[in-house]
């Protein structure tokens, strides 16, 4: 199989055209301080710089990406910086949703085998005893004082289905959808501007 | 480092600590700002007690505390935007989803978990053994003051779990990894193993059953109080509030690269436990973490109490190979 029709899940691509009184050597002296991090290898090859990150500190401006490699090509209007950079935390948010939607199907499955089991216990006479009911107390004086609501009668209330509900999973993997898209957008932005800046010599 | 002496221990030997309220760095801006950032915590957990307190029987409900829990965590969460403590805890997108991840495992495994054999099954163990009648008088107790109890001893029993996860071994395994966290945000409380996230969450759903309001009302204390241990916000906690309650400073002393200051400010909520039992360290840490400051990825993180639990039990009964030198302790 063919990764690259799919690889942009993790891979962020980009090129942008440097300066032209901006030599090769300078371009990558300038983009060198990005690399100048904890837990970064980095190796310089002619036209090449490549680099990997392991155990990358939270504040590192490319904390996201584990490996890359930078390229100085000569275009037709002059040399062109082309990067791919490789992120495992965004393959990482990408499978996330489908982990979550797995722990909602397990939660479903986990409620069906409990209804079965107690139907199955209520046809067979063996199902547990129901808890005592609990006794009504009054509010304490000084909560009617303060004006505090009298608590509702526990016989009131009904049997609360106790099944464990799959909502929050579903919850969590529209959320790291939403994550997802939101960070292979605005990481790709970000390392584009941090380059930009950076051979601009900001 | 020279390090501060606290009692007979010596604080930010190993890394930067400042120690003492006076030395630390206050909240500066007009006074719109400084009147926020002084007020809003005191008046966010009235808020929350009045809301509690007053709520018809229709809103004081579990599902309304997980709202508010939320929403008061995103509020939160403008407020690092706002006004973070330190730069060099900036919540980054990558942060963020490795938290987030962590809170999505405790609201959904964990709580499947914890219906088996967490708290909740062991609030039916106890709500079926247990003879109601005898706990009669607290019910009658005015509900404030039931809500503090019970905010009071949940806290105890954590300030001493957690204690006896820095003390004991076993323990430490699953709360290690915790620990190497290297800055504070809304949603670091969730990160560390599930073992542990599960051992410091026994307890919680004993009380949830048959004192509704009260625990509505005690659940409150550690939102609009717990929840500050984690987060990248200054405030100027009025001088009451940081003698009885935990905060961000307190935490941030517990979480420092520095050993002994780690070992101090173990309760959740009520600080004064600390100040109790003499290991509260008011003080202040930018630099946090384990091994300098290294990242526990997410797979360490889920692996570690194992791993290293297996290396310990390895290493105790290991037997000498024949031929093998004998490590002999210096003299």
């Amino acid at each position: 199989m063919n990764l690259r029709f799919i690889d942009w899940i993790w891979h962020v691509r980009g090129s942008m055209a440097l300066s032209p009184d901006l030599s090769r050597d300078d371009a990558f002296d300038r983009l060198d301080p990005v690399f100048r991090q904890s837990g970064t290898r980095r190796e310089r090859r002619d036209d090449t710089l490549v680099f990997t990150k392991r155990d990358q500190e939270a504040q590192d401006k490319m904390s996201v990406f584990d490996s890359g490699v930078l390229r100085l090509e000569q275009g037709v209007a002059g040399i062109v910086l082309h990067y791919r950079l490789i992120s495992r935390a965004l393959l990482f948010c990408f499978l996330a949703p489908f982990l979550f939607l797995g722990i909602a199907q397990l939660t479903i499955a986990i409620g069906n085998h409990q209804k079965a089991a107690a139907e199955a216990a209520a046809k067979a006479g063996t199902a547990p005893k129901k808890k005592p009911e609990k006794a009504v107390f009054p509010l304490n004086p000084i909560d009617k004082a303060l004006g505090a609501p009298e608590p509702e009668d526990p016989k009131k209330k009904k049997d609360e289905d106790k099944l464990p509900s799959p909502t929050p999973a579903y919850v969590f993997a529209g959320l790291f959808a939403a994550l997802y898209v939101i960070g292979r957008v605005l990481e790709d932005r970000l390392v584009r501007s941090l380059f930009r800046k950076r051979l601009a010599g900001a | 480092m020279n390090g501060t002496l606290v009692g007979k221990r010596l604080i930010g030997t190993q890394a930067p600590v400042t120690v003492g309220w006076e030395n630390l760095p206050r909240v500066e801006g007009g006074p719109v700002k400084l009147f926020v950032f002084t007020w809003f915590q005191p008046a966010m957990l009235l808020g929350l007690i009045a809301f509690w307190f007053y709520a018809p029987n229709s809103i004081a409900k579990a599902s309304t505390a997980i709202g508010i829990g939320i929403g008061f965590k995103a509020l939160l969460l403008a407020l690092e935007w706002v006004n973070p403590r330190f730069d060099s805890w900036r919540l980054t997108w990558k942060e963020a989803v490795t938290d987030l991840f962590y809170v999505g495992l405790g609201y959904t495994v964990l709580r499947l978990v914890d219906d088996y054999i967490g708290s909740d099954a062991v609030a039916d163990y106890i709500q079926q053994g247990l003879h109601w009648d005898k706990l009669n008088w607290f019910m009658t107790l005015p509900l404030l003051l039931q809500a503090f109890i019970i905010s009071f001893v949940f806290d105890f029993g954590q300030y001493w779990m957690h204690r006896g996860m820095h003390n004991w071994q076993p323990l430490w395994l699953t709360h290690a990894p915790h620990h190497y966290i290297t800055q504070l945000n809304i949603n670091k409380g969730a990160v560390g193993n599930p073992v542990e996230l599960f051992l410091i969450g026994l307890g919680i759903g004993g009380f949830f059953d048959f004192l509704p309001r009260a625990a509505l009302l005690a659940g409150t204390f550690g939102l609009a109080v717990g929840t500050y241990q984690h987060i990248n916000v200054r405030f100027n906690s009025p001088r009451w509030w940081r003698f009885l309650f935990n905060t961000t400073e307190h935490h941030s002393v517990h979480h420092s690269q520095d050993y002994e200051a780690s070992r101090s400010n173990y309760s959740g909520t009520w600080i004064i436990i600390d100040r109790l039992f003499g290991t509260c360290v008011d003080g202040e840490a930018e630099l946090l973490g384990m091994e300098g400051g290294r990242p526990m990825s997410i797979r360490e993180t889920m692996s570690y109490p194992f791993t290293e639990g297996w290396k310990s039990i390895r290493e105790r009964f290991a037997r000498p190979i024949a031929g093998e030198p004998v490590a002999v302790p210096a003299e």
